[in-house]
């Protein structure tokens, strides 16, 4: 492959990627994949691959001009290659694009579950502490992240009994639960969706066994302290359980 | 010599048979989810497997698009060392022997914010401008942890303590011992035949200090440091992609539960640690908000070593190493920190 048309097509990728990026940035989607504290980081990125894409094109060696190479290409193209320029590599380099493209960005689903497990009491990516910034709203806005922080990092489990919960996930039937219970779940994302977690807390409901997995629920009821394989873990006592759509950002970030 | 064409000729022909397969998968993937959207539901057996794939290629989109700024970012340090420092810069500031250059590589990092994806290509640009190996072999393990970005999110996550002091301080010592190791061998049995610093002009290391004495205007060498960072983006950015495609078929189907359930001594829950960090495959930068997770179910031997080990090695980096060391280097770059690792975990966990 000659210096022009590598670099023609370095350019094409390096733009297409930036532009891909930015694109996912304004559409929100980018939060299907990775925390939103990242989202600057991948936008600097974006305008960098594009600025790079500017600059391959403009530096691309003439047609005529292939033989002398007087560009400020440093990469003199001979033997000691060892194909570092084939299609194949710029084919690897696209395939995030055809992923991204090709694959649609869909939330992880009970699926990615079944692998990584449901985690009713993990301590999660927060400073010990950090979990009583929520006390202060009314229970009823706490997510199944706040719960799960604030059983976690609480002394006395007992401050929470009987509180009002009010919560969306979707719904898990965990093998450790009876048949009157399932998981109202939700993944958080620390980073990516590499380090994806899965919380969910056990719902007490007499029709449990009616929900379906992976569908989206919102539950209303209180919060008592149950056992979960020997720990304390929060329990809702539900008094509806409503079927909702999937929410427009089914992550939460913590 | 031999086997490094060995390796070269292996990848390339997996490299060569592999892009028409799995451009034809995916565009089967896309008719499949586009049929499934014009009937309304899929059959159940093909919807799970679909599940799969998209769980698969949300895994693989994050790890790239998380990664990809932090390589872009390295490539552009080495672009900007190979246009504007000087190998007598280098040479000068470096100390001779093994153990000196090690500990100077070690702390480089502080000033050269790299993690993981960035630091190989970054070190094999200083050692192309004269870094010697152990300067080199310490700088490249201890830059990912030593960094000003990284030890701030440790102390984040962690608080001042054992975890941030012991994360640091076992890094640069592993970093220490393996780059005083190296010193003992030459480049020439150290570095992969594409990576050798020597006057051969191979691809990408032809410097400008070879060019005649009067150097082109701030803003052309400005437009070639880009042109290197974006050659060097394509080059490492294959191994990430590999690594990443490796990691997210690794996430899908081992489940993450077994590997945890499977040890909780002093020993075992080290190594499960350290398993989990090269199955991870996630940045430096974030890693101990991701350990933190672990601290109620683990010890804090393990922990440590999750963090200190991570870095170092994990999919993803061991592939890029394979570009710039020769294959018996790059194991011995993997296996002699996991001993090291695991020991200090060990001794930590029991003392």
């Amino acid at each position: 492959m000659s210096t022009r048309t590598y670099r023609t097509f370095q350019a094409l990728i390096f733009g297409a990627l930036g532009i891909f990026l930015l694109a996912r940035i304004l559409e929100g989607k980018i939060l299907l994949y990775i925390n939103q504290r990242f989202v600057f980081l991948v936008l600097a990125g974006a305008l960098g691959f594009m600025l790079i894409a500017q600059v391959l094109l403009a530096s691309r060696p003439g047609v005529e001009a292939h033989d002398h190479e007087h560009d400020h290409d440093h990469n003199h193209d001979h033997d000691h290659d060892h194909g570092k320029r084939s299609g194949a590599g710029l084919w690897l380099v696209a395939l995030p694009l055809l992923i991204g493209l090709l694959v649609p960005a869909r939330p992880l689903s009970t699926a990615a579950v079944d692998v990584r497990g449901m985690n009713a009491d993990a301590p999660l990516s927060v400073r010990n502490g950090e979990g009583s910034a929520v006390l202060d709203i009314p229970s009823t806005q706490w997510s199944v992240l706040d719960w799960i922080r604030a059983f976690n990092y609480s002394e006395d489990l007992s401050a929470f009994e009987g509180k009002e919960v009010d919560v969306t996930g979707f719904v898990y039937h965990d093998i450790r639960l009876m048949e009157q219970q399932f998981m109202v779940g939700r993944f958080s994302l620390t980073c990516c969706v590499a380090d994806a977690t899965a919380l969910g807390m056990v719902v007490n409901w007499p029709e449990a066994s009616n929900l379906a997995d992976n569908g989206w629920v919102r539950v209303r009821g209180v919060v008592r302290a149950a056992q979960l394989e020997g720990k304390w873990v929060p329990h809702v006592d539900a008094e509806t359980v409503e079927i909702v759509p999937e929410p427009e950002q089914p992550y939460l970030f913590p | 010599m031999q086997t490094a064409y060995r390796t070269t000729s292996i990848g390339k022909r997996i490299l060569d048979s592999l892009p028409f397969a799995i451009t034809a998968v995916l565009i089967a993937v896309a008719v499949v989810n586009l049929a499934g959207g014009w009937m309304g539901s899929l059959p159940p057996d093909l919807s799970r497997m679909m599940d799969l794939v998209s769980g698969f290629s949300a895994v693989f989109m994050g790890i790239f698009i998380e990664a990809a700024p932090y390589l872009l970012l390295g490539t552009l340090a080495s672009g900007l060392v190979e246009t504007f420092v000087s190998r007598d810069d280098l040479t000068r500031w470096i100390p001779r022997n093994a153990v000196g250059g090690a500990l100077v590589g070690g702390v480089l990092g502080l000033f050269f914010p790299v993690c993981e994806c960035g630091v190989v290509p970054f070190v094999r640009r200083m050692v192309s401008k004269g870094l010697p190996m152990p300067a080199a072999v310490a700088l490249l393990l201890a830059a990912p942890v030593v960094n000003p970005i990284v030890i701030a999110s440790t102390l984040a996550a962690f608080g001042p303590g054992l975890v941030v002091w012991g994360r640091l301080g076992f890094s640069l010592l592993v970093a220490v011992l393996m780059g005083s190791l190296f010193g003992l061998a030459g480049p020439n049995q150290v570095l992969s035949s594409v990576s050798l610093p020597a006057e051969m002009p191979g691809p990408i290391l032809t410097s400008i200090d070879a060019m005649p004495a009067q150097k082109p205007p701030l803003k052309e060498r400005f437009k070639g440091m880009l042109v290197i960072a974006a050659d060097e983006f394509f080059e490492m950015g294959r191994f990430l992609i590999l690594g990443a495609l490796l990691a997210a078929a690794m996430q899908t189907v081992v489940p993450q539960a077994s590997l945890l359930a499977l040890g909780q001594g002093p020993l075992l829950s080290v190594f499960v640690m350290m398993l989990l960090a090269i199955l991870l495959s996630i940045c430096s930068t974030v890693d101990a908000f991701i350990a933190l997770a672990f601290t109620g179910a683990f010890s804090t031997g393990s922990i440590l070593a999750f963090l200190v080990y991570g870095p170092m090695v994990d999919i993803k980096s061991t592939l890029m190493f394979l570009r710039v060391f020769k294959p018996r280097m790059v194991i011995y770059l993997v296996v002699l920190p996991f001993l090291m690792t695991a020991l200090i975990g060990f001794l930590v966990n029991i003392l």
